[in-house]
């Protein structure tokens, strides 16, 4: 009777659903199909609403609703978009669900219960920001400001993270996008090239392009992928170095199956052998480049032979590879990365991603790194303030240097969580958390619990609960992205090579939100007025301040809205390198800080005997720890089975769908399960999942124990040494099946 | 006229947002799907290491199995070409295939909820919509559509409108320099079941290596008809009954014989 219990149980919440969705009594005449009352209606006749713009993940594709008697009904790409177009993914299509999630956060709590273990009270707004005011300014009057630490993500965050740090004046802020994400690239290449390098390789109009470890078409990015599937149409060649056969890998022309954590050896023999074999681009090198000279000494150990040794891959692949990247250079995109701290030696890589773009003479070039001329907007957030380094754990008061130089904006996370959780050199007793969920981000939940137990007060604003929440002292309900006014989102069409144009859109509500939820610059200010900076607040809601954003470009939410949500503009041609662009092979100051000037493999710690390494990554219908508990994503990825080499399976006894657990080199043992993927596409010394799952608050009621949590296995810290951004690959596990301990075969 | 969809796994990137942009334009309800995406290896091929997708809809066969198997009673139905007016009289059951663009199409007001063609279509492009139950049913029969209301509008089908990668081609294959058919003239092929000739018109294109995977995977056998005939006799036995079952009060005997028959259906799976 299995079949028909299913079926009334669907029924039943098939009826809930209805209730709040009157099917349509609407014959269309005009189709040639006469439509049943209990066909739906489809959304072609509903009300199109302009102004959104994604936040399922930060991508920011632009978007309409159709709205159905007040009810958002759908998202779709907005048509008038030269970036995403009509396209949207697979979140962002889910964003419905989001919105209408019962799960969500709804009004003001206060746990009254334990920090971990939370009992919620309902209160009121009031309430709410009277204690957190009242809080945070005893914090700051008996510690200072430094005795506030913060952990923002997301365009949300922006204004509270510029409140705390500019107004009340903390060092202590760590933004999960920079120092477990892309901050290490971020600052590789500042130190190289002198810019951020984003993602802007001209894909397109590209010859070959190369990925160390991105594995584009699970990590969606709407017109990043329009981008590299248009420049595999065109004929690009694809080299992906990936210890996994990723989805990129199964398009790929050359898949190196790299061993994990010798991507800088790999890169260096490449380059080592365009320096020898006279196959580097001379001219470029000539005009654009500093310290040649040093950077081919510095690298000429790495021969092919030995790179083929240390990377586990053959040499004459090597050679392949570099071979065909000077073949066609310098049309050539090598892809920058994006969550690209792995191993604790993530900087130098990335410098050898920004090097070897220079030999090649890929910058500014069709098919290379091209960084598109968008238009620029002006920004109304708090007023900058000089809070000096006295409190900036970053900073080295007896050598008066930085502690991590080349660190991302912000403290690094783990100087901020000794400081917390020692009490030394001061103390720290608030924390903020807005947006970010730190026990899923940042490694070693053991010391983030004791971070928050060492806290006097902590307050979280988000949509969701989430597996910080819980931590939680006052709980506040935030607007969601399809609810508020915010961010301005501005760029160009995506393939370089057609008609330059430029767009400039701005976040607009699709619909105004429900229950007590407000938006960020309501929630700051308030906080900000019980904290005594009432005079300092720079604007006084968020529609004011995107009017105010707009109006530096002479536009405004009512000019944005007659022009469908999106203005657009003449654009400028990006390509043609720049008179004073310079490409630093060799960086004096890097090797004044006393790390290595050139590009420098530094190996990593090998797997201990009868572990496998950890490897994880990004899905395509989930953005890291955000999305489980939708359920429409839930549906297409309910959890993160792993996948295990079918050798290594055969050895240990593992068949395609066994359940199992995880225990690794510390004895950290997973809290949930999840299922065995065997697949010949996995290296035997690795364990691959995707990241984000087994969430441990039972107030998702969907996402909470799907899956594995990855994070909860990252218990051995590996540091990046220039950026102190954390590595997160270096942590080893064996799997247990059935309460038996597996041991990996070598 | 015939419509087609064509899916290029050299564009596809498996990102399941045609199948999500579905759900949200015909409030497909969980776990139920219209379209699917199915994650095919890496596994080692003849060809090589190969990993792709199977996004799977309706084919809209040339020979749909489902409509045969419909045990409404036929009625006359009268059918309109959008694009000219045309129209034509045919008598089908509660599923048919138009007469004019070649899509399967489902009567909602005259489907009884029994199943019978879900059973029998090779590919599992159909399922019984518990969400638009009605008092003479639990559900009625859903599936992709071509997006037929959209695309009569001249609007294209949700999931070719979302798809990021611009992977979903959809048109006329009957239509010599239509999109679709240019892909059928470099190679786009339908998941043709292995027993017979149905004429899916759902089709695929790709490279060797990954077109193998697919088919050696996805390739389907034609249903079993003994149970899907025994499906539909028991619905149509219980048709006249499920009109006024409220009336003469035999609904639960007649909902109990039909209730076996599909659990043991669903058993001898």
């Amino acid at each position: 009777m299995a079949f028909n219990l299913t079926r009334r149980k669907f029924l039943q919440t098939a009826t809930l659903a209805a209730a709040s969705v009157p099917l349509s009594k609407v014959v269309s005449a005009s189709t040639g199909v006469t439509k049943s009352a209990l066909d739906t209606p489809g959304t072609a006749g509903d009300q199109t609403v302009v102004g959104g713009i994604c936040e399922m993940c930060f991508w920011r594709c632009q978007l309409v609703g159709k709205v159905r008697d007040g009810r958002l009904m759908k998202l779709e790409g907005n048509p008038k978009s030269i970036d995403n177009g009509t396209a949207i993914c697979a979140r962002g299509n889910a964003g419905v669900k989001l919105l209408y999630d019962v799960d969500r956060l709804k009004y003001p709590m206060k746990n009254v219960g334990k920090r971990g273990a939370p009992k919620w009270k309902r209160i009121s707004w009031k309430e709410a920001l009277d204690e957190c005011g009242s809080k945070l300014k005893n914090t700051v009057d008996q510690y200072g400001a430094q005795g506030i630490c913060v952990f923002p993500h997301g365009a949300s965050a922006k204004y509270p993270m510029h409140y705390f740090e500019r107004a009340v004046g903390t060092h202590n802020v760590s933004e999960a996008s920079f120092f477990q994400c892309r901050g290490i690239r971020d600052t590789a290449y500042v130190a190289t090239i002198g810019k951020a390098p984003g993602e802007k390789i001209d894909m397109p109009n590209t010859k070959v392009l190369f990925f160390i470890g991105d594995h584009l078409g699970e990590n969606i990015h709407v017109s990043h992928i329009k981008q590299y599937i248009q420049g595999l149409q065109n004929g690009a060649k694809l080299i992906v170095a990936d210890p996994r056969f990723s989805a990129s890998a199964a398009k790929a022309d050359i898949w190196v199956q790299i061993k994990p954590g010798t991507d800088t050896a790999y890169m260096l023999a490449i380059m080592n052998y365009l320096v020898q074999n006279d196959k580097y681009d001379k001219e470029f090198v000539e005009d654009h480049t500093d310290g040649f000279e040093q950077f081919a000494e510095s690298i000429k150990e790495w021969t092919l032979e030995k790179a083929a040794k240390e990377c586990d891959i053959p040499a004459a692949q090597i050679k392949e590879v570099a071979e065909m990247l000077a073949a066609n250079a310098p049309n050539v995109a090598i892809h920058p990365g994006r969550h690209v701290s792995w191993h604790g030696n993530d900087f130098q890589r990335e410098r050898a991603l920004a090097c070897l773009t220079g030999i090649l003479g890929a910058y500014y070039v069709k098919g290379g790194w091209v960084p598109a001329k968008g238009p620029k907007v002006g920004g109304v957030s708090w007023k900058k303030e000089d809070h000096g380094h006295k409190y900036d754990l970053n900073y080295d008061h007896h050598e008066d240097e930085k502690v991590y130089p080349y660190n991302p904006p912000g403290t690094p996370t783990d100087l901020i969580r000794d400081c917390a959780i020692s009490g030394k050199p001061y103390p720290i007793k608030s924390c903020v958390v807005w947006g970010q969920n730190p026990m899923q981000t940042i490694p070693n939940q053991q010391m983030m619990k004791d971070l928050f137990n060492a806290m006097d007060f902590v307050m979280c604003v988000d949509v969701m609960p989430t597996d910080v929440t819980a931590w939680a002292d006052i709980l506040l309900p935030e607007a969601s992205y399809l609810e508020r006014y915010d961010y301005i989102k501005t760029g160009t069409q995506w393939d370089l090579s057609k008609e330059h144009q430029q767009y400039i859109s701005a976040r607009m509500p699709l619909v105004p939100p429900m229950f007590e939820r407000k938006d960020q610059i309501y929630i700051t200010n308030e906080i900000a007025k019980r904290m005594g900076h009432e005079a300092k607040i720079p604007v006084k809601t968020m529609e004011e301040m995107v009017d105010k954003n707009l109006a530096t470009v002479n536009l405004s939410i009512e000019k944005l809205k007659a022009e469908d949500g999106i203005h657009i503009q003449p654009g400028k041609d990006p390509y043609g390198i720049p008179e004073e662009f310079e490409v630093r092979l060799f960086n004096e100051d890097i090797a004044d800080t006393g790390h290595p000037g050139a590009p420098t493999y530094i190996p990593v710690p090998d797997n201990p005997k009868g572990f496998a390494r950890l490897l994880y990554g990004r899905a395509p219908v989930h953005t890291f720890n955000r999305s489980q508990n939708n359920v429409w994503l839930h549906n297409a990825m309910p959890d993160n089975p792993v996948w295990v080499n079918d050798e290594v399976a055969a050895k240990i006894g593992l068949i395609d769908g066994d359940t199992v657990g995880f225990v690794n080199s510390e004895g950290v043992e997973s809290a949930t399960t999840t299922t065995v993927k065997v697949t010949a596409g996995i290296r035997k010394d690795c364990v691959y999942m995707y990241h984000g799952f087994g969430s441990a608050n039972p107030l998702m009621t969907i996402g909470v124990g799907a899956g594995v949590d990855d994070t909860s296995l990252i218990t051995k810290l590996a540091v990046d040494p220039e950026t102190g951004c954390h590595g997160m690959r270096n942590n080893f596990v064996k799997l247990i099946k059935n309460g038996k301990v597996l041991d990996i075969p070598a | 006229m015939q419509y087609g969809m064509i899916i290029d796994l050299e564009r596809c990137v498996g990102c399941h947002a045609c199948t999500i942009a579905c759900r949200a334009e015909w409030e497909v309800p969980v776990p139920y799907q219209r379209n699917w995406v199915k994650r095919l290896g890496p596994t080692m091929t003849d060809d090589g290491m190969a990993s792709t997708y199977y996004p799977g809809l309706c084919n809209h066969c040339d020979k749909p199995p489902c409509v045969e198997e419909c045990p409404a009673d036929v009625v006359e139905r009268t059918f309109t070409d959008v694009k000219t007016g045309k129209t034509t009289t045919l008598e089908v059951a509660a599923t048919w295939k138009d007469p004019f663009d070649g899509s399967v199409q489902v009567d909602k007001d005259r489907c009884l909820g029994c199943g019978a063609c879900a059973d029998a279509c090779p590919y599992g492009a159909r399922y019984v919509n518990p969400a638009q139950a009605d008092d003479n049913s639990e559900g009625k029969v859903d599936k992709c559509t071509y997006c037929k209301p959209r695309v009569d509008q001249g609007l294209v089908p949700a999931c070719v409108q979302t798809c990021i990668a611009d992977a979903r081609i959809f048109g006329d294959l009957d239509d010599p320099n239509s999109a679709v058919s240019q892909y059928v003239k470099k190679g786009a092929k339908g998941l043709e079941v292995q027993d017979g000739h149905i004429g899916p018109n759902s089709r695929y294109y790709g490279n060797k290596k990954d077109m193998g995977l697919l088919f050696a995977d996805y390739t389907p056998k034609l249903a079993d008809m003994g149970s899907v005939k025994r499906r539909a006799m028991m619905a149509s036995m219980v048709k006249p009954a499920m009109r006024k079952a409220k009336d003469i009060g035999i609904l639960g005997l007649a909902g109990a014989m039909l209730v076996k028959g599909l659990s043991e259906d669903k058993d001898n799976k």
